[in-house]
């Protein structure tokens, strides 16, 4: 059992355990009762060797010992008993005679705690026992405090300090006398019991920093102030750590003699500060300053642009198409754009890296050239911040420096990938006095560059204002288009003349935004650029299956549907798997659907569709080339590419009858389909000439206003209900026909 | 089996032993319950024959560290009972041991060992 333990047994039970050692057999005896009477618990031995001896059974909470005794004596006993482990600290009274001078000093360097002078008022020495008692237990606590302070200085990596000033002419030249706890050597990285002095700690600060804090420490001294600070030192293994400290000046007697206080290691404290500080100004992901930090910087050097009064710029970079990226390659494809953009951009203007906090500090007139910077606003925008231009040109320089830039293909997720970026010149404070103007009017400026095609750079001139904030609101309502079933399919049938009937239908998407009907022209080419087609393309699969189910189960419709897509939808893995979903859900067999591309995006694509295309003809979707005549086909591809049908451009056919060369380009894409083996069809037939015409060179199957326009499903079952069965139309029977059978159905002529 | 005391029984004839000290031993056991001064004086009676033999003994060898060290026992056990004459005598004779001061001593030493055996003899009187 230890000190510690023994002495709280003590005080719990009330009964102290007491060796008492005495040769002389009557003052044992006496002691013994008296103390018994007073509460403890007495063991006794009759000299020092026999005490010993009985020690570790008796496990005495305190030893009375006799001064004189024969052979071994009190001190000797003293001696041995301090040496055995566990009784190092054990509370031991010492009883002397009264004139006895000697023993007192021999007592307290035998390692005595106490002297009492023996006297028969047995009640003193109760007293006395009991005081010591209580003084052991008081250590103890204070042993036990000292550790847990300790303990928890050392988590928390602190440790304690005190300096006394040198005494004037001391030899220390002033620097005085330092006491670092265990715990302070340790945050130091030194070893207990090292011993540092003031000299050996200033050399642990960097050299340039040294000075300055000597001259700190000297003005605090000297006026006696509250020390609180941070000092970068270098460990002795090289290590830096960023300490801090906090001391307060001692007084004795009124007087200044030095400072206790602590210090700690902070520095993971600091780095994570510092690391907040970072992500709170910067985009995580390129490391460019973010639009906090833009704004910041904005505003500084827009204060200062005014002030000095020279001219500033804004530059609004939007990337093109960069959700083409994140659509077909992924996000983390995106990323990866997006992080080698950065680092082009960052190139192209004087790009500082710091963080931008609390006052710039004024490091001479030209101190607001450290604002410049590129920052990413966020998604696929950035803004090129120029503190300080002499003029338009120049702003332009850096734009097109900007655009040249990212001419070089990037390359990602293995891929080469072209991208290209708008960009809006806004300057100050010619296009904005603050920093929201300068942003708005950039970025209607970069609209403006977007809508003229792209890949420029565009400065603000106040007349452009009105186009781009339209095209935003569109852009904004198309994405909810569909959600708001805004978007519909017409139809307009695609006809056999000779038999009079419908053989399909070509779906055009319409947008109803209220009672209002947007024109494709207005919404398909943003949809292309915002790349909002893909989901708009895929709708119209799943629309076009729909309706041929109806059409089905209504009047027995087993044609069909064809479904326009751009180029970039062919390109996708998926878009097999996506039409065959469409027409499996609602139970129509692969060919209700069919395809139509335009002949130039097709030949434009034509490597990367051309997979699709197979597969696609594999599972029974056939596939029709739109605009057929107008683009640059390769003949040779065309006649091992898996496609089913022309349509023969309505260019063609409106000069039909006209010009004799319509009709020559006609017949050779007649010609053309026939040797294929492939079905042709004529597009934008208006009038019966050009029905005529296209007959007579051979085309039967046709499609135009002549019949009908594109039609809503509904009104499309009703045209035919009240036109074609009934056969109550200009064009029916308008054409003679070769096969005997189909004159006389025509001749056969009306029925109700 | 413990006799209990009566105060007459247990004290020695009054004049012996000083009556405070006499007092203090019997507030250690205020009924006398557990026969304690009879106890004490009878351990003192013991110890007072041993020591005044020891200090003989080394009287007659020279061995004036012996005789110091009976003297100081005997000092203070006397002054606990209340022979206080004799503890006196016996702190004399331990100064006059220690510091060499042996003129006076034999004689000191005479009275010592005179009052010893008297404060003996009163106490064996039972």
């Amino acid at each position: 059992m230890n000190d510690a333990a023994r002495a709280q047994d003590a005080s719990a039970d009330g009964s102290a355990r007491v060796l008492l050692v005495d040769d002389d057999e009557v003052n044992l005896m006496l002691t013994a009762i008296a103390l018994r009477e007073r509460g403890f618990e007495v063991f006794e031995a009759g000299d020092g060797a026999a005490a010993l001896d009985r020690l570790d059974r008796v496990a005495p909470d305190i030893i009375v010992l006799d001064a004189l005794m024969p052979g071994m004596d009190g001190f000797e006993a003293c001696r041995h008993l301090r040496q055995r482990s566990g009784y190092a600290q054990i509370p031991v009274l010492m009883l002397t005679g009264l004139d006895d001078d000697a023993s007192i000093e021999r007592a307290y360097s035998a390692g005595a705690t106490d002297f009492f002078v023996k006297s028969t008022q047995w009640s003193l020495l109760a007293g006395r026992l009991r005081y010591l008692l209580r003084a052991a237990r008081t250590r103890v606590e204070l042993e036990r405090s000292k550790f847990r302070l300790a303990r928890a200085q050392d988590l928390a990596r602190m440790g304690s300090f005190d300096w006394r000033r040198g005494p004037v002419g001391a030899d220390d030249r002033g620097l005085g006398q330092l006491w670092l706890s265990p715990e302070a050597l340790r945050v130091l990285g030194r070893n207990v019991g090292e011993r540092l002095d003031v000299r050996a700690l200033l050399r642990m600060v960097g050299r340039s920093q040294r000075r300055g804090l000597i001259r700190m420490l000297s003005e605090v001294v000297a006026h006696n102030a509250v020390l609180a600070t941070d000092v970068s030192v270098n460990l002795y293994d090289g290590r830096p750590r960023i300490i801090h400290v906090e001391a307060e000046a001692e007084f004795e007697h009124g007087q200044a003699v030095g400072y206790t206080g602590v210090f700690q290691d902070v520095t993971d404290r600091r780095v994570a500060e510092d690391r907040i500080r970072h992500l709170a100004n910067f985009d995580a992901l390129t490391g460019l300053p973010n639009r906090r930090q833009l704004i910041w910087r904005t505003e500084r050097a827009l204060e200062q642009a005014r002030r000095l009064n020279h001219n500033a710029a804004l530059l609004l970079i939007d990337l093109d198409r960069f959700k083409n990226v994140n659509d077909t390659l992924g996000h983390a494809a995106g990323d990866e754009l997006l992080m080698e953009v950065a680092r082009r951009l960052r190139a192209c203007v004087r790009h500082s890296e710091q963080v931008m906090e609390g006052a710039l500090e004024a490091a001479g007139a030209r101190s607001h050239r450290t604002l410049e910077a590129v920052g990413r606003l966020g998604g696929d925008e950035f803004v090129a911040l120029l503190p300080e231009v002499a003029d338009d040109a120049d702003a332009q320089r850096v734009a097109n420096r900007i655009l040249d830039s990212l001419r070089d293909p990037v390359l990602v997720a293995g891929q080469e990938c072209f991208v290209t970026a708008s960009v809006g010149i806004a300057m100050f404070p010619r296009d904005g006095l603050n920093l929201v103007d300068l942003m708005r009017n950039s970025d209607v400026a970069m609209y403006a560059a977007k809508s003229a095609g792209r890949n420029a750079a565009q400065a603000y001139s106040p007349h452009l204002g009105g186009r781009g904030r339209e095209k935003i609101e569109l852009e904004t309502h198309l994405h909810k288009a569909i959600e708001r079933h805004e978007l519909v399919l017409y139809y307009q049938p695609k006809i056999d003349v000779r038999a009079a009937k419908m053989i399909g239908a070509e779906a055009l998407m319409r947008w109803q935004r209220g009672s209002q009907l947007v024109p494709p022209g207005d919404f398909i080419p943003l949809a292309e650029e915002t790349g909002l087609i893909v989901p708009l393309s895929e709708w119209a699969v799943r629309e076009a299956a729909r309706q041929a189910r109806i059409w089905q189960q209504s009047f027995g419709f087993a044609d069909s549907i064809a479904v326009n897509l751009p180029s970039r939808l062919f390109e996708r893995s998926d878009l097999v798997d996506k039409i065959h979903q469409s027409v499996t859900e609602y139970g129509m067999p692969h060919r209700a659907i069919q395809l139509e591309i335009t002949e130039n995006n097709l030949m434009k694509d034509l490597h990367n569709v051309s997979l699709s295309l197979h597969r696609l003809n594999e599972i029974g979707v056939e596939i029709s080339i739109d605009d057929f005549g107008t683009g640059y086909s390769s003949l040779a591809y065309l006649t091992t590419l898996p496609i089913s049908e022309l349509k023969i451009d309505r260019s063609f056919v409106r000069d039909l009858g006209i010009t004799p060369q319509s009709s020559a380009v006609v017949s050779a894409i007649i010609a053309l389909a026939r040797s294929l083996g492939l079905r042709v069809i004529a597009e934008g037939v208006e009038n019966l000439r050009q029905m005529e015409v296209l007959h007579k060179l051979g085309c039967t199957v046709m499609q135009g206003f002549l019949f009908a326009k594109a039609l809503p499903p509904e009104e499309l079952e009703a045209w035919l209900q009240q036109t074609v069965l009934p056969r109550k139309a200009p064009w029916i029977g308008a054409v003679t026909d070769v096969e005997p059978g189909a004159v006389r159905m025509l001749a056969s002529g009306t029925s109700s | 089996m413990q006799t209990p005391d009566s105060p007459d029984a247990a004290d020695p004839r009054p004049g012996l032993l000083d009556a405070q000290a006499l007092a203090r031993l019997h507030e250690l056991d205020p009924g006398g319950q557990a026969g304690l001064v009879r106890r004490i004086l009878a351990t003192y009676a013991q110890s007072l024959q041993r020591l005044l033999a020891q200090l003989a003994a080394a009287r007659a060898a020279g061995d004036r560290e012996g005789m110091r060290h009976a003297a100081h026992t005997l000092k203070s056990s006397s002054a606990s009972v209340g022979a206080l004459e004799l503890s006196a005598l016996c702190a004399q004779a331990e100064a006059g041991l220690r510091d060499g001061d042996t003129a006076a001593l034999p004689a000191l030493l005479d009275r010592l060992c005179a009052e010893g055996e008297r404060i003996l003899a009163g106490l064996s009187v039972r």
